[in-house]
């Protein structure tokens, strides 16, 4: 039986998901604690910012109550102010969860990539600490495996969704490439310095534009590998630049419309990119008008993360599909597994009986040939391998439909195993 | 078969395109998929097909009035729109490519061919100059066309408000890019038209100008696309005026081609 059981953003506040928390040095620790006293046989903790779950497999009934209890106690909290936050799932739940999990469709921010990554991590603590067996790991496989197929045949993962990134795509959807595009930072904040720095990675150049501090704005020009300028520069700056990002603390506007026509007018009214994270707003929102301008401030980029947040969760419906048909697979695989011993026994008493009729025909028979020996050999393993055969066939398909349950002790008084 | 059958089964797997990119552009899923690239190619062999039928059939280059310029036309736009998408893999283009190749064959099918006999069309120039006219007239349209993708877009962009466009168009610069590329090539092609179309006069009738409305069509579209190119070269023009001159010049080239089709007949006016 594989159970989940756990908390995450859905159900907890932060509070009560950072006091569930375990830390990576800990893990092997509590990874023996806890299937010690939950009596599982595999284990699997994941730990992150938004979520704490055990993933485990027993044989016992109660296994998951088992779970919630060692919960609560590892943290030192009464089991029953842990319950109302808990999910505990069992068996083909338990499964979608693992794999709705992996495939980012439970996370805070659909999509996110981070999640496959700390999935990964997880396992692969639980199999250093020797407590992942052969049924964890095969849904370790098989989630990790429908997660990438969700990622990359549907959008789930696509368009920006947080607002350096999101920048970052407005800039490619005006300019194309951003190899050797110029960006200019007015105000040295770390806003800025996130959107510049995603610029720079793609290829841009910085230049940085210094406002009372020019010292702050020098290091961060050597930061970004560019250049720093001081404020009076700013419209020889702006006639050189292609994307504007500015962030100061100016209790006004910094960059005025004629600053940007000026600019405009240089640049042959050329496209020119102004990103304003500031807030107060450091550019006039008049400057929008010239021509050729694209002027965002953050609740713009705001809008635009919200609209690509909507384009994923269209994408959503079919992630899930895909995944459904990963955990129909997963599960109809575990439910073949189910009749694998009587399988065995069946063949077993098939060879058994075979025997020893041969030891009662050879008496009989006296010496033979080799020849003979073989043929007698071969003769009466076809026999038994063709009598074999279609209940072989027929339970493994019985089992993958899964009416193993009700079928198998049948079958086992029939056969009189 | 006749050159009408396969008109007619031309239009059916064009439509089927058109069809195609509509509903993906509505359900946001990619625009040019197998289906719609596959029923393009076939209604582009069909239309090869029909048009070389119809050459057989009319005894001369299918290329006079309406319903052979209209199917000719579509047939070039479809190659320049193919031949384009195999470069740059621009799915948005089709989203006013497929539209009007539609419309043509649709006024194709719908209209008798013309059976225009005058001596004027057993010239050799007749093949030369259509030919030249049309494919200068397709990829014209394409380079419009992308100008037309990148006023759409510049427009959900300055609007900071992401809508259907926004996500199916490429970026700017690559729209400004193609189409400047484009009005190059379409631009080659109208002047070598408009030259076989003076020395054709010449050839028929005597002298090189009869002031036919489709010749200073022809001509005024010449020097928008002079003036563009100009401009884009020596003052860094692109964007959004690079875009309108190019919908002036392809609307000034358009008329030329109605007039050819609806009027004149010819090239060369029949008088």
């Amino acid at each position: 039986m594989i159970v989940v059981v756990g908390l995450s953003h859905h159900t907890a506040p932060l509070p009560v998901r950072e006091a569930m928390a375990f830390s990576q040095e800990k893990l092997p620790e509590a990874l023996e604690k806890l299937r010690a006293e939950a009596g599982l046989d595999e284990a699997v903790i994941l730990s992150t910012c938004n979520r704490v779950e055990i993933y485990g497999r027993g044989k016992n009934a109660g296994i998951a109550d088992a779970v919630a209890r060692f919960l609560a106690e590892y943290h030192g909290r009464p089991t029953s102010e842990l319950l109302p936050h808990l999910y505990r799932l069992e068996g083909e739940d338990a499964v979608r969860h693992a794999f709705r999990v992996a495939a980012s469709l439970d996370s805070m921010v659909l999509g996110e990539p981070q999640i496959l990554g700390q999935g990964k991590a997880a396992y692969e603590a639980a199999a250093a600490a020797t407590a992942l067996g052969s049924v964890l790991n095969a849904l370790r496989n098989r989630s990790v495996a429908a997660a990438k197929r969700a990622r990359s045949e549907t959008g789930i993962g696509h368009n920006a969704v947080s607002i350096s990134f999101v920048a970052v795509e407005l800039a490619k959807k005006i300019f194309g490439e951003l190899r050797d595009r110029n960006v200019l930072l007015v105000g040295a904040g770390k806003m800025s310095e996130l959107a510049a720095r995603h610029l720079v990675r793609a290829g841009a150049r910085a230049s940085v534009l210094g406002g009372r501090r020019f010292e702050r704005a020098s290091e961060l020009a050597a930061a970004l590998g560019g250049r720093a300028a001081p404020f009076e520069a700013l419209r020889e700056e702006l006639a050189r630049a292609e994307i504007v990002i500015s962030g100061t603390g100016a209790p006004g506007t910094v960059v005025e419309r004629a600053d940007v026509e000026a600019a405009q007018v240089a640049r042959r009214h050329r496209p020119l990119f102004l990103i304003d994270i500031a807030v107060p707003r450091d550019i006039d929102p008049a400057a929008a008008k010239v021509p050729g301008v694209f002027l965002y401030d953050l609740d713009d980029l705001k809008a635009v993360a919200d609209a690509n947040l909507r384009e994923r969760r269209k994408e959503a419906a079919a992630a899930e599909a895909i995944v459904e048909r990963e955990i129909a697979e997963f599960m109809s695989w575990r439910k073949s597994l189910e009749v694998v011993p009587l399988l065995v026994e069946l063949r077993q008493r098939g060879e058994e009986i075979r025997r020893h009729e041969l030891e009662k025909a050879r008496a009989r028979l006296g010496s033979l040939t080799p020849e003979q020996e073989k043929a007698i050999d071969g003769l009466t393993s076809s026999i038994v391998n063709k009598i074999l055969h279609p209940p072989t066939v027929h339970l493994k398909e019985i089992a993958s439909n899964g009416h193993a349950p009700e079928h198998v002790g049948f079958i086992r008084k029939l056969l009189g195993l | 078969m006749s050159s009408q059958a396969y008109l007619l089964l031309t239009l059916v797997f064009y439509t089927a395109g058109a069809v195609h990119v509509l509903v993906h552009a509505l359900t946001r899923r990619r625009l040019l998929g197998s289906v719609a690239l596959t029923a393009t190619l076939i209604g582009f062999a069909l239309n090869t097909a029909g048009l070389s039928q119809r050459w057989t059939e009319a005894g001369r280059f299918p290329a006079v009035g309406l319903h052979d310029g209209a199917s000719f036309l579509a047939w070039a736009i479809v190659l320049v729109f193919l031949a384009t998408y195999v470069r740059t893999r621009v799915d948005a283009l089709g989203l006013v490519v497929y539209p009007v190749v539609f419309g043509l064959m649709l006024v194709a099918g719908l209209t008798r061919p013309s059976e225009a006999v005058d001596p004027v069309l057993r010239s050799l120039f007749l093949p030369i100059h259509t030919t030249l006219a049309l494919f200068g007239y397709a990829a014209l349209f394409v380079a419009c066309a992308m100008g037309i993708l990148y006023l759409m877009q510049e427009r959900e962009l300055k609007s900071r408000t992401p809508r259907a466009f926004y996500y199916l168009l490429p970026s700017l610069e690559r729209c400004d890019t193609l189409a400047a590329r484009i009005v190059v090539v379409g631009f080659g092609f109208l002047t070598f038209a408009i030259v076989t179309g003076i020395l054709w006069n010449d050839n028929a009738r005597g002298r090189y100008w009869t002031g036919d409305p489709k010749e200073w069509s022809a001509t005024l579209a010449w020097v928008i696309y002079v003036a563009l190119l100009t401009a884009r070269w020596r003052s860094g023009w692109g964007g959004r005026r690079g875009a309108y001159l190019g919908i002036a010049g392809f609307v000034a080239v358009a008329f030329a081609w109605a007039w050819m089709a609806l009027v004149s007949g010819v090239a060369v006016a029949s008088r």
